[in-house]
């Protein structure tokens, strides 16, 4: 396969998923800003919208005070922002457009159809339907995308570098939501707010992941902050933990991998470090300095980003 | 009045009239329809104009989710995608008409490809003078870098997509020979598709001829002239890129060939062996089936500002180590100037009467046919040589007389480049206008797919008909206001 369609399939894969995220987070915030405990104002929610896809300190130069409608379009609709999620879908459909010739028709409609939706739906729509709308459609979108591309494809290379990029950006959106809900309850605890607020941000944090329901049949209890960091970081079962994220990119890099040797600092290598050590660490370890512990993970993850694109996608 | 059939509503054909003076593909001269046409026209003479409208609808969004559409060139870089606009009437070539097409369209591309192959080594034609040489040599697309290369197979023009007319005199006329990177038979082929998908109960009723063979069949071309020894060639599909026009079709035909598609950047030349690279390093390649034009496919050899090209490639060219499709200069053969000698050409190098008819041409160059362009200015369409996609036409019918005066201007300072041609009538067919919500007649062309390799050769059976959407308008091309039409050849 060329290095550069290699290329353009982990960058669809990773535009994708980030699309997906953003809409998620987005969606999930507002929505529960609505009937929150009364000290959680929207503008704490809007805040920590922008601050997962790093928008906050461009928004508030752009605008100065923080406004729903202004904030939710450049978060979703605005195309000069690169990491709306308009931007995002645009790039992941120009990334397929340059593969075309090694995906199926089916995941390429999808796409296409993905694209055409996200390009039609203007400003005066996402204030006439308000942000579930619009949000809940690209995650379904999304979710029709990963459909094709798990069962139309050949598993072989081309998917897995779709899933290597999938992958990468999932544990790369997790890390960056974790560490996005634990400045927010660290704002939280300093006000002194107490056990509701600490409640009403684990259920935020584990629906932005997708992971409400399933850590509720995972605990069977009511989320607290100590499990919720657990499943999202080190539950090898569970499809949105930073763990199981990176043991399947090492799988699907044995997979690409054709020499059986494996050199210290190499990308196998450099992964296979990172789950090992996920794989023996326990919650109780982490807790003792979490921001710590999840910048550092964010920074290995740019790292096998690095790698990956190092080994295999320079053209 | 225009069918004997009581039951069938006209209402869709109601604002049908023909035109003295135009040949129309469907009615004949007493407004009745023509044998070929009967079934189609009494099934379309039964929908309302609702059940139209939901037919082109239907078709329309197959063609937009499929991502069937062409690049407008344009200020913002992305470029205006756009789908092309597609007619679901579909155009019908009875096989006895088509059998005779195909066998004039061989012999004309074989004729060319003679051609080429003498012009680029003895120049036989040049010193019996049946072709000026001066033609040859001042032409833009004569290349140099081609004199004494032996493209494998002797072939030169693998692809060629001929455009041909029907005139009001019923006979069909070359317009032109495309040799260099015809496009287009993706919208021959996703045009079926759409037909199949929309109107599937037409096909019941009619034997027409596949043209889902054609990428089988460029396949076999281009693994026919891999250089010699190479038993297993690599074949790859050479773009300019996702924002070119035709990058749709570039994808498609990689696709459905199962091979490749490559840009310049993805390939490289060492020791004069072409390499790709991928994933785990550079892998050689052996045959490229090349969409970018002459100029940009090396810069070392040609223009050095083209960031599409390989450098060193036409290195790799002369060695035989890697083949070219189409070879690089063919250009000299379908010049327009050149395009009024094809006649003579036939003759020379197989000694038979042309089958196809080519258009009179006058040749701005000579002072005769120049004195009578000036003269007929009005009755002519006046073309520049060497462009393409419809720019820079003159036609002289339709034309101010500031604008007369203007072209006179313009083809007087530049002699060589201009020739001229009687107006021909383009034959018209019925096309669904959605504004009006009928049917009416526009003017339609015929794009051919001709393919050439060692010991191999293959017409598709059919091709792109283009339509003209503007009313009145002689124009067809993409770019400018054409549709197209699914083209059906009847066993």
């Amino acid at each position: 396969m060329l290095s550069r369609i290699a290329n353009s399939l982990f960058w669809m894969g990773r535009y994708l998923e980030r699309a997906e995220h953003t809409a998620r987070y987005a969606r999930v915030h507002y929505c529960s800003s609505l009937d929150a405990p009364l000290v959680q104002k929207k503008e704490f929610v809007m805040e920590s919208s922008l601050n997962l896809s790093g928008l906050l300190y461009e928004y508030k130069k752009a605008h100065g005070t923080l406004e729903d409608e202004k904030v939710l379009y450049t978060i979703t609709l605005q195309e000069s922002n690169p990491l709306s999620i308009r931007a995002c879908v645009n790039s992941a459909r120009e990334n397929a457009r340059g593969a075309r010739d090694s995906l199926s028709s089916e995941l390429w409609e999808s796409i296409n159809r993905f694209y055409h939706y996200v390009n039609n739906y203007s400003e005066a729509d996402l204030n006439d339907k308000g942000i579930y709308n619009f949000t809940d459609k690209v995650v379904e979108n999304c979710a029709i995308v990963n459909g094709y591309v798990h069962k139309s494809l050949i598993h072989n290379e081309v998917w897995s570098f779709i899933h290597l990029g999938m992958h990468l950006e999932r544990a790369n959106q997790i890390t960056r939501i974790l560490i996005a809900k634990t400045n927010d309850m660290g704002k939280a605890a300093t006000q002194k707010l107490g056990k509701v607020v600490e409640n009403y941000q684990c259920v935020t944090l584990l629906k932005s992941a997708e992971a409400f329901d399933m850590s509720r049949t995972y605990y069977k209890a009511v989320p607290n902050y100590h499990d919720s960091l657990e499943f999202l970081i080190l539950n090898n079962d569970f499809p949105r933990s930073i763990c199981y994220n990176l043991t399947r990119m090492g799988r699907y890099l044995d997979r690409i991998n054709h020499s059986k040797l494996q050199e210290k600092d190499s990308l196998e290598f450099t992964v296979g470090k990172i789950c090992a050590t996920l794989h023996y660490l326990t919650i109780q370890e982490i807790e003792g300095d979490v921001l710590i512990f999840l910048n550092n993970m964010l920074l290995s993850i740019n790292k096998i980003g690095e790698l990956i694109e190092k080994k295999y996608l320079n053209y | 009045m225009r069918q004997d059939v009581a039951s069938i509503n006209r209402s869709v054909f109601n604002a049908y009239v023909s035109e003295p003076g135009l040949l129309d593909e469907v009615f004949n001269e007493n407004n009745l329809v023509k044998d070929h046409y009967r079934k189609v026209f009494t099934q379309f003479s039964r929908y309302s104009t609702d059940d139209l409208n939901k037919i082109n609808e239907y078709a329309k969004l197959s063609f937009f989710n499929q991502g069937v559409t062409f690049a407008v060139y344009s200020e913002n870089l992305k470029g205006i995608e756009r789908i092309f606009p597609f007619d679901f009437f579909p155009r019908i070539i009875p096989n006895k008409e088509w059998e005779k097409l195909e066998k004039g369209l061989l012999q004309r591309t074989l004729a060319i490809n003679l051609f080429l192959e003498d012009i680029y080594h003895d120049k036989k034609i040049l010193k019996d003078g049946v072709v000026p040489a001066e033609l040859i040599f001042s032409s833009n697309f004569y290349n140099r870098e081609m004199i004494n290369i032996n493209p494998a197979g002797g072939v030169y023009a693998h692809v060629s997509g001929t455009d041909l007319i029907k005139h009001s005199d019923g006979e069909y006329y070359v317009l032109e020979d495309n040799i260099r990177c015809p496009s287009g038979v993706s919208y021959v082929l996703s045009n079926r598709e759409a037909m199949k998908r929309t109107l599937s109960n037409l096909f019941l009723s009619h034997q027409v001829l596949p043209v889902q063979d054609y990428p089988e069949q460029l396949l076999a071309i281009i693994q026919s002239v891999a250089p010699d020894g190479i038993d297993n060639p690599n074949c790859v599909v050479l773009s300019p890129g996702m924002y070119n026009s035709a990058y749709y079709e570039h994808s498609f035909l990689a696709q459905s060939m199962g091979i490749p598609l490559v840009e310049g950047r993805d390939l490289f030349v060492d020791r004069n062996f072409v390499y790709m690279k991928t994933i785990y390093g550079p892998e050689r390649v052996d045959v490229i089936y090349r969409r970018v034009d002459d100029d940009f496919i090396d810069p070392l050899s040609f223009r050095a500002d083209s960031v599409l090209g390989v450098p060193g490639i036409m290195g790799a060219y002369r060695e035989g180590n890697v083949s070219l499709l189409n070879a690089p200069g063919t250009g000299a053969a379908d010049d327009k100037a050149v395009y009024t000698y094809i006649p003579a050409i036939i003759k020379y190098y197989l000694g038979e009467d042309p089958i196809l008819n080519n258009v009179h041409t006058y040749h701005c160059e000579s002072d005769g046919d120049f004195r009578y362009v000036l003269e007929h200015m009005q009755n002519l369409v006046i073309k520049p040589v060497d462009e393409s996609g419809g720019y820079g036409v003159f036609i002289g019918s339709k034309a101010s007389k500031e604008e007369l005066a203007q072209y006179k201007r313009i083809i007087t300072a530049n002699r060589r480049k201009y020739i001229a041609q009687p107006i021909m009538s383009l034959s018209v067919h019925p096309t669904y206008i959605e504004e009006n919500g009928c049917f009416e007649h526009r003017h339609i062309d015929l794009r051919t797919y001709c393919l050439m390799g060692k010991k191999k050769q293959f017409v598709l059976k059919g091709g792109l008909t283009r339509v003209a959407l503007t009313k009145g308008s002689l124009i067809v091309n993409s770019s400018q206001g054409g549709g197209s039409k699914d083209t059906w050849v009847l066993e």
